[in-house]
């Protein structure tokens, strides 16, 4: 049975269907059947410029000679790779190319391969360099649409006719990946010049280049951060049921289309190099360009809104926002005030559940109607934190500073306020659901700097996949991925290249979460810069060198110990009743097998309380197994024993982590 | 019967990991699939057919920061 869409065309007398504009090149390529093509690559659209790649196609009605890198199939055709007058044309280009670069170690082996070992005529304006230029485009070809750069490109014509920089001049912009170089054929191109002088250039080009090579190529089926960055995970985290909604109440709405991906990309600047710094060939960054603002002392301009990415697009949802506008206007006063989108909405969730509750009032926002969804108060509200007034004031402290005040001066129920403040060591969580996946709880709470996630996101390998079911799966997770993702941030890194795109073979190696093949590259990078061999044992004993200091500073700045990796509730598991009773299905299931217990019958009060005391003991026994793999006492100060082995025994250091118990 | 991520769904004849990927809303691009052990490469989704009481794995990866 043929497939849908799927065209079926016989190549040399063996047949083999291709999807719909498939070219014949990569039609005959999936079947080994070779046919020579100097200036075709899979990184680039195909240019039909030396022409070696001719075929005869039959359509039916008639016979044709085409170049087959850019013929698409459309219909049922007879293809014919080496029929004569094939043949005969590729023997005539062939040997003109041979008289023109004679000495080219390519055009020497397919001239020879076609019966040609001397041409009979020598060429006008032959070059005997052996790693002459034959003009196939390549290079300026990977420059502008792989790299979305346009350094170079064919100057003059005829004879003349050569890849130049402009004016023949050195250009700032080449961001010197050496793609150019990588893809030339004949090794026409090479680097000169390395400004940094690393131990092997060449080893770290390579590495780099296999990164290249993916994005070019899986991107726009992986995770296409080209064409939206992280913003992509906006609808996939609502499928997931991990969109923050309603300050982490629940994890889905109705309206995330209204601020999905596509609705983004529809604003998004495109075809220009977007990334952090020149030359980041993931280019996430993202960028809405003419953006007229609606409010504050900008009100009426345009300008450029750096973004969003999907932590703002989340942020958004969680106050219960669902406005491509809003977003862009809130991501834009975020970053001219120098706040961080994540706090600023993940207290604004806080405020407007307070708000909600009856917590808070319009007289304690000093006029602000602060509840779920409001976007013109939540604005006004950013707008006094970055004036300092009213009730920013107070907000701008965060989370943890307003827990204390609701309760001082506003009579709140403690209990409350402690389980719905989504803060771990006074900073504001960032923007998933951490609910169903007790790794992820603890990737928040025990992470040093803070509820962040960039230590550790483990929620499908835990939640989705279930790999990592016991507590000592999750806490060789909680040992190794902080371990590892703190090793970027060593070196100034960023991470998205790890695992934002993935090599062709990653699902075939062992243990394709941690994508070893980038592993591998990484290993590379380092030992190119510093000439010292590494590999992953050795790059994860650098952090956990740093990373037991690091906890260690925490603790001689009162952060360090197992209280202070306590989580709010909220990330647990359902705090309220409505929460309960939105997800009932889920729950009382998981208080029959999980906990043991027969939900029938329960008021949601009860089977609410009776998740918690589950939930809660859980969390401590995950501290437990998590501590232990590290090394760490139970109440979470590293041993002395571990700081020895990791030769970070210093006297002051000892001392302090043996007043602590350590 | 048939088992995907430990959580057990309806089998039929034919069902395709396209199928599976549809009726748990596995939206996420990066991921691995597994019919009782034996890796099933991206291009054969929508053609490889699940027998009855298999075991499927889809394993997610991560992206993002
Ligand atoms: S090194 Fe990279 S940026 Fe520079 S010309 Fe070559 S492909 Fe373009
Ligand atoms: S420099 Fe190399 S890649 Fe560029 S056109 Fe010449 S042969 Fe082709
Ligand atoms: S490869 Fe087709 S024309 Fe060069």
């Amino acid at each position: 049975m043929a497939d849908r869409g799927m065209i079926t065309i016989e190549i040399d007398g063996k047949s083999v269907s291709v999807e719909k504009d498939t070219t014949i090149l990569e039609a005959a390529r999936s079947i080994d059947i070779f046919i020579p093509a100097l200036c075709y690559s899979e990184l680039v659209e195909p240019y039909a410029a030396c022409r070696l790649c001719i075929v005869e196609v039959n359509d039916g009605r008639k016979t044709k000679l085409v170049t087959s890198c850019n013929y698409p199939v459309r219909r049922p055709i007879t293809v014919y790779t080496s029929s004569e007058s094939v043949m005969r044309n590729r023997k005539i280009i062939l040997e003109m190319m041979l008289s023109r670069w004679p000495n080219v170690q390519v055009i020497k082996d397919l001239a020879k391969n076609a019966g040609i070992e001397q041409p009979r005529y020598q060429h006008p304006s032959v070059d005997l360099n052996p790693n002459a230029c034959i003009l196939c485009g390549l290079c300026m070809r990977v420059c502008e649409q792989g790299i979305w750069d346009n350094i170079i490109n064919f100057m003059n014509r005829g004879a003349e006719r050569a890849v130049r920089m402009p004016y023949d001049s050195e250009q700032p912009h080449c961001v010197g990946c050496g793609a150019c170089a990588e893809i030339c054929p004949t090794g026409a191109i090479t680097m000169v010049e390395d400004p940094n002088q690393p131990f092997d250039a060449e080893m770290i080009r390579k590495a780099g280049m296999r990164i290249t090579e993916e994005m070019i190529k899986f991107d726009k089926e992986q995770c296409d951060m080209r064409g939206v960055g992280t913003a992509h995970l906006v609808e996939i985290m609502d499928a997931y049921d991990l969109l923050p909604v309603m300050n982490y109440r629940f994890g889905k709405h109705e309206d995330t289309p209204k601020i999905s991906s596509d609705v983004f990309r529809k604003h998004f600047t495109k075809g220009k190099p977007d990334g952090c710094w020149l030359g980041c060939i993931m280019a996430c960054a993202k960028a809405i360009e003419n953006f007229e603002l609606k409010t504050g002392p900008y009100k009426g301009e345009k300008v450029l809104v750096d973004g969003p990415e999907y932590e703002t697009v989340g942020g958004s949802s969680n106050m219960g926002i669902f406005d491509p506008y809003f977003v862009a206007e809130y991501n834009f006063y975020c970053d001219t005030y120098g706040l961080d989108t994540i706090s600023f909405s993940t207290m604004t969730a806080f405020i407007m559940e307070c708000y909600e509750a009856g917590v808070l009032d319009i007289e304690k926002t000093e006029g602000l109607e602060l509840h779920f969804g409001a976007k013109d108060a939540a604005l006004e509200l950013l707008h006094q934190i970055g004036r300092g007034e009213g009730f920013g004031l107070i907000a701008g402290k965060g989370i943890r500073y307003m827990k204390k005040y609701f309760v001082e001066n506003f009579g709140a129920d403690p209990n409350f306020v402690y389980d719905i403040g989504m803060e771990a060591k006074g900073m504001e969580y960032s923007e998933y659901v951490t609910k169903e996946s007790l790794a992820q709880q603890g990737g928040y709470g025990i992470a040093l700097k803070g509820a962040q996630h960039d230590e550790a996101w483990l929620i499908f390998m835990d939640m989705v996949n279930k790999q990592i079911p016991t507590f000592e799966d999750k806490a060789e997770a909680l040992h190794y991925f902080p371990l590892w993702r703190t090793w970027f941030s060593l070196c100034g890194l960023c991470k998205l290249p790890w695992n934002d795109v993935e090599p062709a073979d990653n699902a075939e190696t062992d243990e394709p979460a941690k994508v070893p093949g980038h592993v591998q590259g990484y290993c590379e990078f380092f030992e190119g810069v510093t000439g010292k061999p590494q590999t992953m044992d050795s790059l994860i004993r650098m952090s956990e060198k740093v990373y037991n200091f690091q906890r260690v500073f925490n603790l001689k700045m009162g952060f360090g110990r197992r209280e202070h990796d306590a989580i709010p509730y909220r990330s647990a598991g359902p705090v309220t009743v409505t929460e309960y009773e939105s997800r009932q299905e889920r729950y009382d299931t998981q208080l029959r097998e999980e906990v043991g217990i027969d939900p029938s019958g329960m008021s949601s009060e009860e089977k609410v309380a009776r998740m918690r005391k589950f939930r809660e003991t859980q969390y401590e026994h995950l501290l437990n197994a998590v501590y232990k793999r590290r090394g760490w006492t139970n109440d979470g100060v590293p041993t002395v024993a571990k700081l020895t082995e990791l030769g970070i025994d210093f006297p002051d250091v000892i001392e302090l982590v043996k007043k602590h118990g350590g | 019967m048939i088992t995907v991520n430990g959580i057990t769904l309806d089998w039929y004849e034919g069902k395709t990991i396209h199928d599976v990927l549809q009726e748990m809303n596995y939206l996420f691009p990066l991921l691995i699939a597994r019919i009782n052990g034996k890796l099933i490469p991206r291009n054969k989704y929508d053609s490889t057919v699940i027998p009855d009481g298999a075991t499927v794995d889809i394993i997610h990866l991560m992206s993002g920061g």
